[in-house]
């Protein structure tokens, strides 16, 4: 760790902490604190989906991924992107329209029953939990690296952090963090870019050219299959990136940030843009880290080449411009993080706590405390799962945290909205069956299961062939809903009438 | 331009429904004394079936449209090498097809923009139709 990177770090951290003190002085409803009063403007609450979105995951994996296979590398972008519309057309306004702090809240707009909301509020904590600790782990090992500091310390140092945004600062603080950041990801990607382009004149036909040769996989590089080699598994895996960002919460709860289905829609708009120009630039990322950094050294420095895109900026930019990388790397896991911290606590003291045990009838200040200390409890109980998950392998628990998602919470959410005679109990089936079935497929699938000793968290032979279960759950979700509601006689189509309306007028919010 | 009359409107509203939610400590939902607006008047009313019809007609065939496009592109290359045929020098079609699936999204979400204007105005009138649109009900 020289100097350069030190001063970077900091100055970045100082940053947000001075954001945060600011948004402390004006967090001070629940609604403060969850939705940042919903007074974000379209443009940014865009930019802090994108943030969101642009998780280290994504920055630095898919850089490392696209630099290590080529087009498979790039293969999740293209779900990630398209994700969005069916958030733009299915998801996004009816949820503004009908619903306050969480998804909870949008599906008891419906149906005012304490299990439906029981049921919403657990499958959205476990999706959070699963995200967050792939994050978190991710983040340790690599802050490991890019600081040279201990795992342990790496984890609390962005335990602490996260928890000192939310704890404080709220949405705002969360947000600002996030659109910040975004913008540092841009600035940094694009400089990276245009150095990468620059060394192939920028000439786009010449790159291609030179990467069929610069790499070991020769041709096969700049074709589909060189990581993904099993068909089924590779559209399972598709099918729950592009439906299950619909139904993550902590991209939902971005919606409750705006003052409604406008600006909804046009921070979805201001969203897609920018992830997808980011994800347009990772490929010269990528490419540029393949020839320029050698797959060799990326994965001698981490063998599933997340050094990419921080090894890259050292050889065409130097010490500064990797420091520089390292620290928006830094600030990117916490904000994402801080922003998961944010959907779990909102799911326990909002959902849980002041909606089931306390009816509705909490105080603002017993749900501010509440909201605090719910904030607390999931940040230090997913630091200290971070931590004992430090030596497995937990990279697949994002894209299972997209799995449930897209089986648990898409399938209650369109049927909430569409169909007339969803009930009570379909909604309870729906979520249910959606949840446990993605959970029981994944424990016996091969990312949990492997016979090859340390590769997956049990040794032994997989019972279910695909990694991500999701085109078996999906469906499943989606039948479960039916069949709850076909079972149970009770229906309240009037009631339907007044979810109809008002999730197309965006009228009588109040109610 | 009643759009941004009705943003203005909505935000004082928020300002209001969260006082209220502060002195009582109750969520929209429950314990709403009011009389409750006629739900199926609105949504028998002639002008709200058109906005679901128009609503429907461009939200349908353009979600097809797209997770079918999406589901054949992952289709074919993971059960063909269809595209893995030159497109211009060594970019193959591949390429072609995955940025045609960014542009699809780019696109889409542009087109959607411009309609959702109009099913704004629609909501609206349909509002102003069961006199709904006053400052308390938007």
């Amino acid at each position: 760790m020289n100097a350069t990177v030190i001063v970077i770090f900091l100055v970045i951290v100082a940053m947000t902490l001075v954001i945060t003190y600011f948004a402390a002085k004006r967090t001070k409803s629940t609604s403060d604190f969850y939705t940042a009063g919903g007074g974000l403007s379209g443009w940014q609450n865009g930019l802090a989906i994108a943030g969101d979105y642009l998780s280290a995951a994504s920055f630095l994996g898919i850089a490392g991924s696209i630099a290590l296979f080529g087009f498979d590398g790039f293969l999740f972008s293209i779900g990630y992107l398209v994700a969005y519309l069916v958030v733009l057309f299915i998801v996004a306004e009816p949820l503004r329209n009908l619903g306050k702090f969480t998804l909870a809240d949008m599906i008891n707009a419906r149906f005012d029953a304490k299990k439906v909301r029981g049921a919403a509020a657990l499958s959205s904590i476990t999706i959070v939990i699963f995200y967050m600790i792939a994050q978190l782990v991710g983040a340790g090992a690599l802050i490991q690296l890019l600081f040279g500091i201990d795992y342990l310390w790496a984890v609390l140092l962005v335990g602490i952090m996260m928890t000192i945004y939310v704890l404080f600062g709220g949405m705002t603080a969360t947000s600002w963090v996030q659109i910040i950041k975004a913008v540092l990801l841009m600035v940094g990607t694009v400089i990276l870019s245009f150095l990468v382009l620059q060394r192939f004149d920028f000439n786009i036909l010449e790159m291609f050219t030179q990467m069929k040769t610069a790499t070991p996989h020769g041709e096969a590089f700049l074709n589909p299959g060189v990581r993904y080699k099993i068909p089924l598994d590779t559209i399972s895996l598709m099918l729950a990136l592009v439906l299950g960002t619909a139904g993550l919460p902590h991209i939902l709860m971005r919606f409750f940030t705006v003052r409604d289905a406008k600006t909804a829609r046009s921070s979805v708009m201001w969203a897609t843009w920018i992830v997808g120009i980011f994800y347009v630039m990772t490929i010269f990322l990528g490419f540029g880290a393949a020839a320029f950094v050698g797959s060799d050294l990326i994965i001698a420095t981490n063998p599933a080449g997340n050094m990419a895109a921080p090894l890259l900026a050292q050889a065409l930019g130097g010490d500064i411009l990797m420091s520089f990388i390292s620290a928006v790397a830094f600030a990117t896991i916490l904000a994402v993080v801080a922003g998961l911290v944010l959907s779990g606590a909102s799911a326990f003291a909002h959902d849980i706590y002041g909606q089931i045990i306390k009816k509705g009838k909490a105080t603002e200040r017993q749900q501010m405390l509440a909201a605090r200390y719910a904030s607390v409890g999931v940040a230090v109980f997913s630091i200290l799962l971070a931590i004992f998950a430090q030596s497995l392998n937990v990279a697949f628990l994002v894209s299972l945290a997209f799995c449930i998602a897209a089986s648990a919470n898409l399938p209650v959410i369109i049927y909430t909205i569409f169909w007339k005679k969803f009930n009570t109990t379909g909604a309870i089936s729906a979520i249910f069956t959606g949840l446990i079935s993605a959970l029981i497929l994944v424990s016996i699938s091969p990312s949990v299961m492997n016979p090859e000793a340390g590769a997956a968290i049990i040794t032994g032979t997989p019972l279910f062939p695909l990694t991500n279960p999701a085109i078996v759950s999906i469906p499943l979700g989606f039948i479960g809903g039916v069949v709850g509601t076909l079972l149970s006689k009770e229906s309240d189509v009037r009631k339907y009438s007044e979810v109809k309306v008002r999730a197309n007028t965006g009228g009588f919010r109040q109610l | 331009m009643a759009k941004t009359v009705a943003g203005g409107k909505t935000r004082v509203v928020q300002g209001e429904s969260k006082k209220r939610n502060q002195e009582s400590g109750t969520v929209k939902g429950n314990n709403v004394k009011e009389a409750k607006p006629d739900f199926d008047a609105i949504e028998a009313s002639a002008s709200f079936r058109e906005l679901m019809k128009k609503k429907k007609a461009f939200l349908v065939p353009t979600t097809i449209l797209f997770l079918g496009l999406y589901l054949l592109f992952n289709f074919i290359i993971s059960y063909t090498n269809w595209l893995e045929k030159s497109f211009i020098g060594d970019i193959s079609w591949v390429w072609v097809f995955a940025f045609g699936l960014f542009a699809m999204t780019w696109i889409l979400v542009t087109v959607y923009m411009k309609r959702a204007e109009k099913f704004d105005e629609m909501a609206v009138k349909t509002l102003k139709e069961f006199n709904y649109d006053k400052e308390e009900n938007l």
